[in-house]
Parts: structure tokens; sequence; C-alpha cells
């Protein structure tokens, strides 16, 4: 899987106005960080690069709030 | 009714529904009194540091009560709310707070830390919340209960201004006064039919006049608004369930993943009455699934420019035979199609779309020459209105036989990328402050989901390439204006008789270019998920 969170990181920066302050545990959405655009983008970025399918129903927030959330869900689907 | 601004209209509810909860957070809620409560606190604090009438004050907070309560009391004091979204940057907030000449700027800590690091006099901010290392940063959460009187005001005054970008250059202020916003709730409010039952969810930003609009409705007819900052589809049909939200307004990248959801997964949503949608083209394989995962819900497809704050709307029962027409003029306001130097649009012809009537916005703050380019007399209406002034709206429609309008394009370069309108001069003005170019074009290409992606082509300048210019855009860029691509032009770009940058051969090579790329596997503009 080349999904890393390193990379997952860069592309959230990509979509932000954070100024660069992500780390694993940020709240993206909770947080208004991330608007409704930015979350299209990302669900795109997580299939290019896990080659998996994300279903609309498992966009949450459990799933999708902060980017070590976001790798657990990905190598939860790899499993 | 007889109220003068936003304070009024909000007001107007204390002595009958003063118990009612009007605005309900993910894990809060208060009452019309208890909102009138917090505004007043904030209210207090701006006569204390010499807010008066007429002075803007920028507002730039999370959806939430707090957001709610100190644009209220800066209407209440007399001054004029500046609300800006709060995806956009520091550069931007200090923008926008120079050209408005903005007295206080209301923000959250991080962002409150971020413009005092950068010089920003820290009397001049108010935080929502108080910022350990910056005690000195006065705080909503530390204010004392406080009463203050409302200040007179008039339907001509200024009540608001919106940011958005024009043809060209910075992102101009839309002056909105009081009349503009009280007569948008009621045209809203009467086409929508409204009522004190309405419990709608607001998920778009208060910096925008659809968004803001929903907040004005609900104060004049005394209903609830439920805030959403979650932008996410699952939490939104949640919320809609739990909160039995009877109103939903959404923009198309939005409608595309709530549609996706419910149609992998139908859930029954019992309360909701009416959708609406603005801001842009929904795609129509999703326009055409909306009846099916809305069952029995009225879907409103509307159109809306900020200089004139609403203008048309398609009625639910035409949805069916016109699915994709932005309709007629909203109550109270005309719409005229224009062919200039000819005359008036009629059945089967396009031309740029005008308004006229109460909506009309009082122009471009301290900018008279591009209000008066956009805000004029129509010689193609003399004969019908005078002199009177319209919105050139720059948007081309068709005209149907029966009337009804439909959305064709653009008659300028301004690009529309998911419900914001970015001006190509803003984009190259950013790229061009990196240092990294030395010849830079801004456009706008077709794109699903967003209706137009935002490009660029470059010719860089030195060691500079792709990986840093990108890193550039999305610091000092929000983020719907980093360009989803860069086209690296190898030498000086062609260049007009004039000297000046041959900007459709260099867009046209670009587009060239991108076809047969998309046979590749670069960007699937489409999520594969259902």
């Amino acid at each position: 899987m080349a999904l890393t969170e390193e990379t997952l990181i860069a592309n959230i920066l990509e979509h932000s106005g954070s100024e660069g302050n992500v780390d694993a545990d940020t709240p993206l959405f909770s947080s208004g960080m991330l608007d409704s655009v930015a979350m299209l983008d990302l669900i795109m970025f997580v299939e290019q690069q896990s080659g998996m399918d994300v279903r609309a129903e498992d966009v949450t927030l459990e799933n999708f709030d902060s980017p070590s959330r976001i790798m657990m869900f990905a190598q939860g689907l790899a499993a | 009714m007889n109220a003068a601004n936003l304070y009024g209209l909000f007001s107007a509810n204390l002595p009958d529904r003063s118990e009612k909860v009007f605005l309900f957070d993910p894990f809060d809620e208060a009452t019309f009194a208890q909102v009138a409560g917090r505004a007043d606190c904030i209210a207090a604090y701006l006569l204390t540091t010499g807010i008066r009438p007429r002075d803007r004050v920028l507002i730039q907070l999370r959806k939430s009560i707090g957001e709610v309560a100190a644009m209220l009391a800066v209407a209440k004091v007399g001054a004029v709310v500046v609300n800006i979204s709060t995806t956009w940057t520091r550069e931007q907030v200090e923008f926008v707070a120079a050209d408005c000449g903005a007295k206080l700027l209301v923000t959250e800590p991080s962002m409150a830390r971020s413009l005092v690091d950068q010089g920003t006099n820290p009397h001049r901010l108010l935080a929502s919340a108080r910022l350990a290392d910056h005690p000195e940063i006065a705080a909503i959460a530390n204010l004392p209960a406080a009463r203050v009187a409302g200040a007179e005001c008039g339907p001509s005054d200024l009540a608001a201004i919106i940011y958005t970008s024009g043809s060209t250059g910075k992102p101009k202020g839309v002056m909105l006064t009081n009349a503009n916003i009280l007569e948008g709730a009621r045209s809203v409010t009467e086409y929508l039919g409204l009522t004190g039952n309405d419990r709608l969810l607001s998920v778009l930003p208060y910096s925008f006049d659809y968004g803001l609009n929903q907040l004005t409705t609900m104060m004049l007819v005394g209903g609830s608004v439920v805030h959403q900052p979650v932008v996410m589809a699952s939490e939104i049909v949640r919320v809609i369930r739990q909160r039995n939200v009877t109103g939903f307004a959404a923009v198309p990248p939005l409608w595309i993943q709530v549609v996706r959801l419910l149609a992998a997964i139908p859930v029954s949503l019992p309360s909701l009455r009416y959708v609406t949608n603005s801001g842009g083209k929904i795609p129509l394989n999703i326009l055409e699934q909306m009846p099916h995962v809305f069952p029995g819900v009225r879907i409103f497809l509307m159109y809306g420019l900020t200089e004139a704050f609403r203008s048309t709307y398609l009625p639910p029962e035409q949805f069916a035979a016109k699915a994709g027409s932005i309709g007629r003029a909203i109550p109270g306001a005309d719409i005229f199609v224009i062919k200039h130097g000819e005359g008036v649009a009629g059945p089967g012809e396009q031309g740029e779309l005008v308004h006229r009537g109460p909506l009309v916005s009082q122009g471009y703050w301290n900018q008279p020459e591009a209000t008066a380019a956009k805000i004029r007399p129509c010689p193609e209406l003399r004969h019908l209105i005078g002199d009177e002034h319209v919105v050139y709206s720059g948007d081309i429609v068709r005209v149907d036989e029966d009337g009804d309008l439909w959305f064709v394009g653009r008659n300028d370069a301004l690009i529309k990328t998911s419900g914001y309108r970015v001006s190509p001069d803003e984009i190259e003005d950013f790229v061009h402050r990196s240092g990294m170019v030395t010849d830079v074009v801004a456009f706008g290409v077709e794109d699903e989901i967003l209706g137009q992606s935002v490009q660029v082509a470059v010719t860089f300048l030195g060691e500079a390439e792709h990986d840093m210019l990108l890193a550039h855009c999305r610091k000092v860029m929000p983020p719907y204006m980093v360009p989803r691509r860069i086209h690296i032009w190898p030498e000086a770009m062609p260049r007009t008789a004039s000297g000046k940058l041959a900007r459709p051969d260099v867009i046209q090579s670009c587009e060239i270019a991108l076809a047969p790329s998309r046979l590749k596997p670069p960007t699937p503009r489409i999520p594969s998920w259902p």
C-alpha cells in the first residue's frame, strides 16, 4: 500500500488554510479546517494511494477526522 | 414589520419566543434570550473599545452560536459586519482588514496568535477564547454580562460587507444595506414558504450571501437554525434525523456527496420538507437522482450573485420538467436578459442576465469605478425603467419558450470553482509574488465536480520548479484557489503586438496538452465510491 502518513499529511496541507500545522492527530473536519471540496479530493487521494474503493457510508468522523484515523481506516480496508 | 437592521430582525422574536431554542451547535444550544444575552456582552465590549456606528468589524469565527452573537453585537451598535470564511489565510485576513479599515478583528485563538505574531496590534483583536501565551488579547469567553441599548439605524445604512472576487484584481467588498438584508429575508421566506416551525441545517458559511440568508429568514419567521460545522455527508444525514431538520441548503460539491451516500444507503428523513441548491450547476447524473433519494421533498434550484444578494429560483413543481434551469425572478426582483446594443432577449434567445430591484447592493467598498462598471443604468431597459441602476451579472443565460432561464456561461474570464468566483488576476498576483516565475496565466478548465478547476501556466525563473511553486500557493491561497494543475511553459510566453501576454494562445496550448493526458490515469475526476 502506497498510502503513508507523510504523503497523506502533504495532501491535506494542499487543501487547507492551516499554514503547515497538521500532525497525525489534527482534527480535520470537526475543526472546520477542510471544506466539502477538500473532502472529495481527500477521498480520491486515499483511493488512488491505497488502491481500494472507499464506500460513501464509510466516510465518517470516526474514520476520517484525523490523519491517524484515516491511516487506521485504510489499513483496515487492506486487511 | 419594522425591523430596521439585522439586530432588529432578531430581537423582534424576543417578546414572544424568548425561551424558544434559536440556535443549535453540536454540543450546545441557545434560546433567543440567551443569544441576545451573549450578543449584549460583546456589544458592550465593542462600545468600550470605541466602536461607533458605521465602523467596520471583521469576524472570522467557526460556525457557532458565538459567531451569530458576534454578528448581532456588531449590528446592535450600528457597526458594519465584515464576516469572512474560516478557510481564508492570515494574508487574506490582513488584506480584508486593511481594505475595509476594520477597527476590530474577532477571530479564533489560532488566527489571533498568528496575526499578533505578524505585527497586528493585540488591542485590535478579540479572540473567541483566551490565549495562555497572549493574555493581552481580549477573549469573548471572559467578557462580563452587560446590557446595551441598540443604535438608531435606517434602511439605507450599511449593514454588511461581503468579500467576493471581481473580474479583475483583489477581492472586493460588496456593500449590503439594512434594506438589502431585510428584503432578501422577506423574498426568500415568501417563495420557500418558511414558517416558525422550520428548522434549517446551516452548513454554508455566513460569509456567503446564501448562507447568511438562511440565518436571516429564520430570524424573520422565528424558526431555528442547526449549525453543522462538519461538511461530511454522513454527519449531515445523521444531524438532519437527530435534530428533525426541515430545510437544508448546499452547493454542488456537497450535493454530490450527500446524494451518493443516500443512493448507496437510503435513509428516511421524515422531517425534511425542502432542499435548495445555489452556487453552480449540479451535475446532471446527481440532479436526476435527487427526487429518488429525497422522496416527497421540495427541491428548489436557485441562482444569485452577491452584488444583488439573490436573483432567481425554479419552483419545485417545475423540477421534473426543467431540472437544471435557474427559473425566474424571486419575489420583489426584476430579472432581464439583455442583448447588448439590441434590446431585451425573447424566447429562444440568450444574453446577459441583469437584476433590478430592492436587492441591488451599493456596489464595492472604496471602488467607485468598479461599482460604476457593475451597477449602472441599462440602455436596453431605458424605455421600461429609465436610468435606474441594475446589476450586470456577467452571466450569459438562455430564455426558453416559457420565459425560464438556463445558465450558459460567463462573459468574462472569471473562474467559477466549487461555488466561488475567482479572478485570474488575483491568482496570477499570488503566483507572481512567489518571485519564482517570469510569466503566468491563470484560467479555468471545465470540471464535472468543481464546475471549473483552477489551472496556471508558468515560465519559471532560475532554479524554481513545480513543487516549490505549489508549496507557495498552498501557503498563501485559500484551498479553493490553489491550482489543480501547473502547466510548465519552457520559454518566455508569446506576446501580442502591444507586448501583453497572448493569453488565449497560452490557454489554448494548455487545453490541447490536457486532452490526451485525460486518457492517462493521473487524477480521476470522479471518485469510484457509489
